[in-house]
C-alpha cells in the first residue's frame, strides 16, 4: 500500500512559564492512501497537538517543534515555511474542527466560506465556486442547498454546521483529512449521520483520515488502523481487530475496561483506572503510565519500555511483552473480548531504533 | 413495585418558556413520573428534549408553568415560609455538568463545600465545620490538604468530586445530577461513576441521573425514561428498555449507539425515527401506558392495543 503520510520521531514542546511542557515525545505513525487512523487517548495525551502539528497550526512561539519529520507527498511539512504551509493547508490537507460553531466563520455566509477554499486554491472564478459550493452542500446532505448556500452560520443547526464544515474541509479534495473529535458535541443520533458521511465520501473521493476522538465506539465504527497515545507518546498501535480482540499495553486494556458495555448486565465496579495523567512538564522517569499501572513492574519505573512488534502491523510499548516479563492476565472485562489472531508472530519481537 | 416507597412524584409537569412575540418553547409538556427512594433513575434523549429542564424545575430552580412536583408528599413550588424552603432544598441537591463553571473561583474548597454546611447551620464551632469538610473530602477520595486551595489547582475530574462534596454537605436525599460526566476524560469518568454508586450504596440516595451517554446510564440506572420534544415517550427498568425497545424513537436512539467492536460495527443497521411514521389522527389523545408491568410507553389507543398483542 502507498503511503501517504509518514510521521517519523515527532517532538513538540511549549515554553510555559511553569516550564517547557513536552506535549508530544517521540511520535512515529504512518498513514496509507485511502485508509482511516484513529488516534485515541485522554486529553493532554498529545492527540491533538500531533495533528495541529501536521497541519502546522501549533502556534510558535510557545510551541515548537524539537525533532522529526512529517513526510506529507514526499517533503518534509516540518521544515516548510508558513507561506509555503499556506498553499497546502486548506488544498491538499483539510481540518474538522470539533467545535462547528467557533470555526465558521460568524459573519461570513456559509457558502461563502466554501467559495474562498475553491477560488484560492483551485483558482475558480465566482460563478463556477458558487455552483460547486452548492454540489458540495448537495453532497454533504443540505436539503436546499440553493438557499443554504445563502445563509449564515447561526441559521445552520449543531448537525449542520458539521456538514458544512465538512463542505469547506472537502472544497479543494484533500489526500489528508484530519477531524479531531468531530462528533464529540453532537447527539447520537446525528453523530451516526455524520459518521456515515464521512465514510461515504471517503469511499468516492479515495481520501485518507485521521480521525482523533476519545469514544472507543466511534474508532470501532470508523477506523481501520489505531493508535493509542499516553502522555506523549504512542503506546499502541494496530488494526481495529488487533486493538479491540488483543489488545496488549494495560492501558488500552484500562481504557476498554473502564466503559460499561451495552450488552451485558453486569453491575460490578467499572474498573476505572486510578490517578491522573501526569505532568508533562516533567515527565517521570521510566513508563510515564506506570504510577496508574496496577501491572506495574519494578522496571517501568526505571526504564521506558522498547516498542514490541507482535505482528505486522500490531505494535506495543509495554515491559509485559519481554521474555523475562511474568505472564499477566488482563481485566475480566478484557478477557472477554479476546481472540486468537493468526497474523501474530510466535514471540513479540523488540524493534530497533532504527526501524 | 407497590413495596417501594415514592420519594418523588411528578405529576403532568409543564415548562414553557415564552420567547417573545405570544410564542413558547414547550419546554416539558406534561411528563409524569415517580422516583422511588433508593433509586437512580436516568433521563436520556437528544440535546433539547427537555431533560434538563425536566431536573431543573424539579428542584425548584424554575417556577413549572403548570402541574406537580411531589417531594415526600410536600409540593415542591407552593407557597412556603423560607424556613420550609430552607428545609426542602436541604433535602434536595444537585451536581452540575461543567466542573469549571459550577465552583466559585474566588472561595477555598473548604469554604465552597461548607457552603451548605454554613447556611443550615450544621456545625455549631469553627473545628466542627472543618472537621466535616476533611471528612467530606475524604468520602470523595481527596484529601484535606485539599481543603484550602482554589478549584482552579484542580482536575476535571477532581472539580466533579468537590462539586459532589458540596452536594453531600447537607446529607440530601436526593440528588439530581445533570451530566455530571460529560466534561470529563473516559478514565476518569468511571472513577465518578464508581464514587456515585458507592454513596448510594453508603447513604441511601436518590439520584436523577440526566445524559446522553446511553451505555454510562444503562450502567448506572435501575430504571431509565426517554424524552423526546418535551415529552417522556418510554420509561421502564434499564435492562427491560435495552432489551425490548417498543416506541420507534427509543429503538432509533439505541441503534444509533457506536459500540466498541469492530465486527459488529460492520453489520450495525441504523433505524431512523420519523414522527410521521405513527400516522396519528388529528387530535388523537396520546397517553403514557403501562405495556407490561413498569413498562411504560406514550401511544394512542390502537397502539396500545398493537404493543400489547406483541409484548405480553
Amino acid at each position: 500500500m502507498e503511503k501517504l503520510l509518514e510521521v517519523k520521531d515527532l517532538q513538540v514542546s511549549f515554553q510555559t512559564y511553569g516550564g517547557e511542557v513536552q506535549a508530544v515525545r517521540g511520535v512515529s505513525f504512518h498513514l496509507n492512501k485511502g485508509e482511516t487512523l484513529a488516534i485515541v487517548g485522554e486529553s493532554g495525551s498529545g492527540k491533538s497537538v500531533t495533528s495541529q502539528t501536521i497541519m502546522r497550526l501549533i502556534p510558535t512561539p510557545p510551541g515548537k517543534i524539537k525533532s522529526g519529520q512529517i513526510i506529507f507527498n514526499g517533503e518534509d511539512l516540518a521544515k516548510k515555511t508558513d507561506k509555503e504551509m499556506e498553499a497546502i493547508r486548506g488544498k491538499d490537507i483539510g481540518m474538522i474542527f470539533q467545535d462547528p460553531m467557533t470555526s465558521l466563520n460568524p459573519t461570513m455566509k456559509v457558502g461563502h466560506q466554501i467559495m474562498e477554499v475553491l477560488v484560492k486554491h483551485l483558482k475558480m472564478d465566482k460563478a463556477a465556486a458558487k455552483e460547486r459550493a452548492i454540489e458540495l452542500l448537495r453532497l454533504v446532505g443540505i436539503p436546499m442547498p440553493e438557499k443554504r448556500v445563502n445563509q449564515y452560520p447561526h441559521e445552520f443547526s449543531g448537525g449542520m454546521r458539521q456538514r458544512a464544515m465538512i463542505a469547506v474541509a472537502l472544497a479543494s479534495n484533500p489526500k489528508l483529512l484530519i477531524a479531531d473529535e468531530p462528533t464529540t458535541a453532537l447527539d447520537v443520533t446525528i453523530q451516526a449521520q455524520i459518521l456515515e458521511l464521512m465514510k461515504d465520501l471517503q469511499k468516492k473521493m479515495g481520501t485518507s483520515i485521521i480521525f482523533i476522538t476519545h469514544d472507543l465506539g466511534v474508532v470501532a465504527n470508523v477506523a481501520d488502523r489505531v493508535a493509542v497515545m499516553y502522555a506523549g507518546k504512542i503506546v499502541e498501535m494496530g488494526t481495529v481487530d488487533e486493538i479491540f480482540y488483543d489488545p496488549r499495553h494495560p492501558y488500552t486494556w484500562g481504557l476498554l475496561a473502564s466503559m460499561p458495555s451495552l450488552d451485558s448486565d453486569d453491575k460490578s465496579e467499572l474498573a476505572a483506572i486510578p490517578g491522573t495523567p501526569p505532568d508533562l512538564t516533567n515527565p517521570p522517569k521510566g513508563d510515564a503510565f506506570a504510577p496508574r499501572n496496577p501491572y506495574a513492574m519494578k522496571i517501568d519505573f526505571e526504564l521506558e519500555p522498547p516498542m514490541f512488534k507482535i505482528s505486522d502491523t500490531h505494535y506495543a510499548a509495554t515491559w509485559l511483552l519481554h521474555p523475562d516479563a511474568p505472564k499477566v492476565e488482563p481485566p475480566e472485562a478484557v478477557k472477554k473480548r479476546l481472540r486468537q489472531l493468526s497474523s501474530n508472530y510466535p514471540q513479540p519481537v523488540i524493534v530497533k531504533e532504527s526501524e | 413495585m407497590a413495596e417501594k416507597q415514592k420519594l418523588i412524584e411528578i405529576k403532568n409537569l409543564k415548562q414553557y418558556f415564552p420567547v417573545g412575540h405570544g410564542q413558547v418553547i414547550k419546554a416539558v409538556d406534561g411528563v409524569t413520573f415517580d422516583i422511588y427512594k433508593g433509586e437512580t433513575l436516568g433521563l436520556v434523549g437528544e440535546s433539547g428534549c427537555g431533560k434538563s429542564t425536566t431536573g431543573r424545575t424539579i428542584i425548584g430552580l424554575y417556577q413549572a408553568t403548570s402541574g406537580e412536583v411531589l417531594f415526600n408528599g410536600v409540593s415542591v413550588h407552593a407557597k412556603k415560609t423560607s424556613q420550609e424552603l430552607k428545609q426542602l432544598k436541604r433535602k434536595m441537591q444537585m451536581i452540575f455538568q461543567d466542573p469549571y463553571a459550577s465552583l466559585n473561583p474566588r472561595m477555598t474548597v473548604a469554604d465552597i463545600i461548607a457552603e451548605g454546611i454554613d447556611i443550615h447551620g450544621l456545625a455549631k464551632t469553627q473545628e466542627e465545620r472543618m472537621k466535616r469538610v476533611y471528612e467530606l473530602l475524604e468520602t470523595v477520595g481527596l484529601n484535606r490538604e485539599h481543603a484550602n486551595r482554589y478549584p482552579h489547582e484542580f482536575s476535571g475530574g477532581q472539580r466533579q468530586r468537590i462539586g459532589i462534596a458540596r452536594a453531600l454537605a447537607v446529607e440530601p436525599e436526593f440528588i439530581i445530577a445533570d451530566e455530571p460526566i460529560s466534561a470529563l476524560d473516559v478514565s476518569i469518568q468511571a472513577q465518578v461513576v464508581n464514587l456515585m454508586k458507592k454513596l448510594q450504596r453508603e447513604k441511601g440516595l436518590t439520584y436523577l441521573f440526566i445524559a446522553h451517554d446511553l451505555s454510562m446510564v444503562k450502567y448506572i440506572s435501575d430504571r431509565i425514561g426517554v424524552m423526546y420534544f418535551g415529552k417522556m415517550v418510554e420509561l421502564a427498568e434499564a435492562e427491560e428498555l435495552y432489551r425490548n425497545p417498543i416506541h420507534p424513537y427509543t429503538k432509533a436512539l439505541l441503534s444509533a449507539i457506536p459500540l466498541p467492536d469492530p465486527e459488529t460495527e460492520r453489520v450495525r443497521r441504523r433505524t431512523v425515527y420519523d414522527p410521521s411514521q405513527h400516522n396519528y389522527k388529528e387530535g388523537e389523545p396520546l397517553e403514557f401506558r403501562e405495556i407490561t408491568p413498569g413498562h411504560f410507553v406514550l401511544c394512542s389507543e390502537e397502539e396500545y392495543k398493537k404493543y400489547k398483542a406483541i409484548y405480553s
